[in-house]
């Protein structure tokens, strides 16, 4: 649970670059994935377990997507840094 | 065995046809013979006739609903009101994919992809409006924001676009983890994550007085998740730059299909599953936040896109009224004002993608649009009165029982901020009215003349709006219905 409040402390706190901001996105699913494991061990039910086998498959194809588009992004504007993410005003 | 698989029948045949669409193109767009043909076209016809095939498969299996046993139990549940939500998503998808073709000629526009990807991310809405699990859900949900991500960030050459699939990405995926830490939580408190389990579990959740924080903390998480997916409003932080930034038909998908199978999982949620005086607080918040917000920030807007961003938005917010009385009412005037919405946002959008050809992005730029084209004028002012709420179109009837509800119920301040708002809102939609008929532009843009698909598409959408009041009762009949099949 800490995991996850890290996790959405380092998105909104990035200010390098963007590659950086695909860590703490994995690492909330992690640590949602971990307290969904230790739920099902200590409610002894099996769901939790089959959920917590599922996610991380999301997580993978989801962070596959975010580099995509990142490589792409570099193509485009030759930088990573966050402050030169800002194309679209208003 | 069989008929286990008949409730799920339209599923199936998108995915097989997203599939043989996908080796489809694959193998004829890399075959040197052909002399690697641009397929996205073809693609797209034929996409565009397997939804309206799921569309018949759906509409006609009706009977089909008795029987899937099973998936009742397990992850879906099928009844009148999935039925008419799927429809109504099948129908927006096969107008939004009839407007992209136009597109695609223009611009050049080679990826067939776009188009499977549309259809995966239908077949995966299609599934969100029919989940009744948690785990169901969540899934769900990420293969449909993971299909948006891609073809929002499709043309990658352009900075515009790649900038807003970054950030539709960075938004998506924070939402859906905060989407998933709330299901956790409710995994956690209760053990269980079927919404028939849970609703027996969190029923009278606030009388019995037997309240657990990580129940309070699940939901509110969830409602945290689904309100960043709909862009309500503490929650919208990119929406405009990500509707601004996209291709115009990824916008035009992303303001409405999304949408209508979030609210659509949002009320099995909040009403099947965690039925209570829970979250009224945060929705009332949201919906006032984001009428106020919709109708001030539109006013500063000089793009037409960010415009039609910040009034969906705003819409959002008059839809979560809907939502914010748990009456049936309230449910049933949710549902006409999302279909009603998807149907002004259909025609918005293909007027905006008919005014593409020289790169409209201004709304200064549709200045004097009544002289050079004015049938098309006529009908973009008439999609403006109707978002507005003018009488006698469709969008008055929509605002008109949404503040009906809300006043049925006794949430007088919302409905007086709805009226407030909406007559603020009516300024900015008056004065695009006003440039496209008063205004003299310096330099006069002349339009080409739209093709087939998207005439078609505005002459249906638009004699819906104007002649909607005439007979409104089949619609509210039909909410009615899937209202109540919602509670039983």
């Amino acid at each position: 649970m800490i995991i996850s409040i890290l996790g959405i402390r380092g998105i909104l706190l990035n200010r390098r670059n963007i590659l950086i901001m695909s860590m703490p996105i994995e690492s909330m699913l992690l640590a949602v994935n971990l307290n969904f494991l230790v739920f099902s061990v200590s409610l002894d039910d099996m769901m939790g377990q089959s959920f917590a086998s599922l996610v991380p498959t999301v997580a993978a194809a989801e962070s596959a997507i975010g580099l995509a588009i990142f490589v792409i992004t570099f193509r485009v504007r030759g930088t990573i840094a966050v402050k030169s993410i800002n194309c679209i005003q208003g | 065995m069989f008929n286990l698989f008949l409730a799920v029948f339209p599923e199936i045949f998108i995915i097989n046809a997203t599939f043989i669409l996908l080796i489809h193109g694959v193998v004829f767009s890399t075959s040197k013979k052909d002399d690697y043909p641009p397929l996205v076209s073809n693609v797209g016809w034929l996409g565009l006739l397997s939804v309206l095939i799921t569309l018949l498969l759906l509409a006609a299996g009706a009977p089909l609903l008795t029987i899937a046993h099973l998936f009742w139990n397990n992850f879906f549940r099928r009844d009148n009101f999935t039925y008419f939500c799927q429809i109504l998503l099948l129908l927006s998808t096969a107008g939004t994919i009839s407007m992209c073709f136009d597109f695609f000629e223009k611009e050049r526009f080679d990826a067939f992809e776009f188009i499977v990807l549309i259809l995966l991310s239908t077949c995966s809405m299609l599934l969100m409006i029919s989940a009744y699990d948690l785990i169901a859900m969540y899934l769900a949900i990420e293969l449909q924001s993971l299909c948006f991500y891609v073809i929002a960030a499709s043309k990658r050459k352009s900075e515009f676009s790649t900038e807003a699939g970054l950030k539709y990405l960075i938004l998506g995926a924070f939402s859906s983890g905060i989407l998933l830490f709330g299901c956790s939580m409710i995994y956690g408190s209760t053990g269980a994550t079927h919404f028939d389990q849970l609703a027996k579990i969190l029923t009278g959740y606030e009388i019995t007085g037997a309240r657990s924080s990580g129940i309070f903390m699940g939901i509110l998480f969830i409602a945290v998740g689904f309100l960043f997916k709909i862009t309500a409003v503490p929650f919208h932080m990119w929406a405009p730059d990500i509707y601004e930034g996209s291709p115009t038909p990824v916008t035009a998908f992303l303001s409405i299909a999304p949408k209508i199978s979030i609210f659509a999982n949002m009320l099995r949620v909040f009403i099947v599953a965690s039925y209570g005086g829970t979250l009224q607080q945060i929705f009332f918040f949201c919906s006032i936040a984001s009428m106020i917000l919709g109708a001030l920030a539109a006013m500063a807007q000089t793009k037409v896109k960010r415009l039609l961003a910040y009034s969906s938005i705003g819409h959002v917010g008059y839809i979560c009224i809907g939502f914010s009385c748990g009456t049936i009412e309230g449910i049933q005037s949710l549902l006409i004002g999302i279909f009603i919405y998807a149907l002004m946002t259909i025609d918005a959008f293909a007027i905006v993608l008919a005014l593409r050809q020289t790169r409209v992005k201004y709304i200064a730029d549709l200045g004097a649009l009544a002289k050079t084209n004015p049938i098309l004028a006529m009908t973009f002012s008439i999609t403006m009165f109707s978002y507005a709420g003018i009488p006698p179109l469709a969008g008055f009837c929509s605002k008109f029982y949404l503040f009906f509800a809300a006043l049925g119920c006794g949430a007088y301040f919302l409905a007086l901020v709805g009226v407030v708002t909406s007559v603020i809102g009516c300024f900015y939609y008056i004065r695009l009215v006003k440039r496209m008929f008063f205004d003299r532009p310096r330099t006069w843009i002349l339009y080409e003349p739209m093709d087939r698909d998207k005439s078609l598409l505005l002459a249906m959408t638009s004699s819906f709006i104007i002649l909607f009041f005439l007979y409104p009762s089949s619609l509210f009949d039909l909410t009615h219905q899937m209202a109540l099949s919602l509670y039983l």
